[in-house]
């Protein structure tokens, strides 16, 4: 982890309201793993005050350039100011931060549930499953196809679409999705395993499927930070009675990936 | 002297000398090992530690933050491992850090207070301890020695004769007259005074009709509070003689300069340090400049210089003219 400037190479509006950001990073940005997020800096005059953290969707290096991607939707005041900032703009930011997505070590099928944008560390997953050639399959849901993104980097690995209106796709719950694929792939807690990213009540519900049966799961989280480096306990982890110890694990250095079955989703907002 | 010449930036807190006035602020940097690949720590005066409590606290349920105009509303609710866990794995951490470690501890009533001062002294890596009675976040036992005179006084009496460690007391803001606790801490044993902790405040979700915040009401720190944290400090400041240390939205070098020119010695810096971890130092580097600018060759220079006409400003009279008019009452044979 480190506090780099990097600066903005594209920062582009997909569909209404939800963009894709390219950050070009020095040397000093270490390489990140699946599922850890940068904490940026979006301006220098106090507004907002806080950092806002970001999962990547991927890192990217081509010769001596090195490149992080990150999808985000303006839902406040942080994302508002983002989605206005040029391209050549510099950053400050600190990462990569917090736990990525932990591969098991047994081949297993990948089954990665996404939601909305919480694609974005499913796709940076993707990737590193294609290239450790595990197979998996990518199951990813939205309100409508103006929500559906990305996914077109979906390759190797088998890809089932769902919307909410059945403008593409499945037409109802990404839920849905991951219950087929169990079923009709004939899956086991042994044969498979389950990556997670999206709305906590579509990870609730994955979590609930995956202790049903006794499968490992991963979820990844998200929440308001401030520190982002374990220092300031702002973003704690509710677990379940019989994983409770001593405290909450923070979302920023024990996650934001964490044991979705472990989490005690109704104490999580 | 030449400009080119290093400005003498050291303060003295009781019996501890700081190598400069700048200090981060309790719960903002854990006890210095979160943030050592952030900040140079050998260039700024001292950290205070996360507070201590007796007992492990797992803290507050989500959420925990949610900023606000200017600022941060919290109710961490001091999750820290307790005094066993401070001893076996936040000591040795502290003992290796490059700069001043005032550690914070926090008791439910006297006895945990004493028990924590006694445990905190003992461990051997504290420069000074800065006794939070302020906490907004921990249950009514909180705040209790820092709302009322007699119990801030009940708790210094207690803890001054078991360490020979400099001990600041960190009041609350929340108070109708701060100068009053303030000087009860300091009529009992406190070598100094930090001030302001947050503000009591709350955030409401008008869509959902919820609270923000897991325990409805937290506190307000950042920018938003800077005003309202000079007034405070300036009214402790004309209260009592001993070293105050100032806090509240410090969020550029400037800030921390308004705090020593209203007559702190030290500054804390807190929430703007999560967006710009290199804050501290920038305020050193800036408390320096404006020494030089002065023509002056030491930090001394600025604490307490800010110009005030006379008589105006006056929050209430200071201790000096009170003592005064007392002993002045007394010798006339009037009853006070």
């Amino acid at each position: 982890m480190n506090q780099v400037d990097c600066t903005i190479i594209e920062n582009r509006e997909l569909t209404r309201g939800n963009f894709l950001l390219t950050l070009r990073v020095p040397r000093q940005f270490s390489k990140p793993q699946p599922g850890q997020f940068v904490h940026l800096r979006l301006s220098t005059d106090g507004e907002p005050l806080l950092r806002r953290p970001y999962s990547l969707e991927g890192f990217f290096e081509r010769g001596r350039i090195r490149a992080i991607r990150i999808y985000y939707s303006v839902v406040g005041r942080g994302s508002r100011i983002l989605s206005m900032h040029p391209k050549g703009r510099e950053l400050d930011l600190i990462g990569p931060l917090g736990v990525g997505f932990q591969i098991s070590r047994k081949k297993k099928t990948s089954l990665l549930v996404a939601g909305g944008r919480g694609v974005a560390p499913l796709l940076f997953l993707a990737r590193r499953l294609r290239e450790r050639k595990r197979p998996h399959v990518f199951l990813f849901g939205a309100k409508s196809k103006y929500e559906l993104y990305g996914y077109r980097d979906v390759r190797g690995g088998r890809l089932h679409l769902a919307t909410d209106d059945g403008s593409v796709g499945y037409h109802g719950s990404v839920l849905d999705l991951l219950q087929r694929e169990w079923e009709e792939a004939g899956h086991t807690p042994d044969t498979a395993e389950i990556f997670t990213c999206g709305p906590h009540g579509l990870l609730h519900a994955v979590a609930d499927f995956a202790r049903d049966r006794g499968v490992r799961c991963e979820a990844s989280l998200e929440g308001p930070m401030a520190c982002g480096v374990g220092a300031c306990r702002g973003c704690p982890i509710p677990l379940r009675p019989e994983h409770d110890g001593a405290g909450y694990p923070a979302m920023c250095v024990e996650g934001p990936v964490y044991d979705a079955t472990a989490v005690d989703w109704e104490r999580l907002p | 002297m030449t400009p080119a010449t290093k400005p003498d930036l050291r303060v003295r807190i009781g019996s501890l000398e700081l190598r400069n006035p700048v200090l981060v602020a309790s719960g903002i940097i854990g006890y210095g090992r979160e943030y050592e690949r952030l900040v140079n720590l050998g260039a700024i005066g001292g950290i205070v530690t996360k507070t201590v409590t007796l007992r492990p606290r797992a803290g507050n349920p989500p959420p925990r933050v949610v900023e606000t105009a200017a600022g941060m509303l919290n109710s961490i609710g001091i999750e820290n491992p307790g005094l066993e866990g401070y001893h076996a794995v936040k000591v040795p951490i502290l003992r290796d850090l490059p700069c001043a470690r005032i550690v914070s501890v926090e008791g439910e009533d006297v006895a945990e207070f004493c028990e924590l001062v006694r445990g905190v002294d003992a461990s051997g890596v504290a420069d000074a301890i800065e006794v939070n009675i302020s906490c907004p976040n921990v249950g009514p036992h909180g705040m209790r020695y820092s709302t009322d005179a007699g119990n801030a006084r009940d708790v210094m009496t207690a803890i001054r004769p078991l360490t020979r460690l400099p001990l600041i007391a960190k009041l609350t803001p929340n108070v109708t007259r701060i100068a009053e606790i303030a000087e009860a801490c300091a009529d009992h044993g406190a070598d100094a005074v930090s001030l302001v902790n947050t503000f009591v405040g709350m955030a409401v979700d008008s869509r959902t009709r919820k609270p923000i915040l897991g325990t409805v009401l937290g506190g307000l720190s950042g920018p938003a509070i800077k005003p309202l944290a000079l007034a405070k400090v300036w009214e402790v400041v004309q209260a009592v003689d001993i070293p105050v240390v100032g806090m509240g939205g410090i969020a550029k070098p400037a800030d921390a300069l308004e705090f020593l020119l209203a007559g702190c010695v030290a500054v804390e810096i807190g929430t703007a340090m999560f967006a710009d971890p290199g804050l501290p130092e920038s305020c050193v580097a800036g408390i320096a400049d404006y020494v030089r600018g002065m023509r002056e060759h030491s930090v001394d220079a600025v604490i307490g210089a800010m110009i005030v006409p006379e008589g105006r400003g006056v929050i209430r009279a200071g201790k000096a003219q009170r003592e005064n008019a007392r002993a002045t009452r007394a010798a006339s044979g009037g009853s006070s």
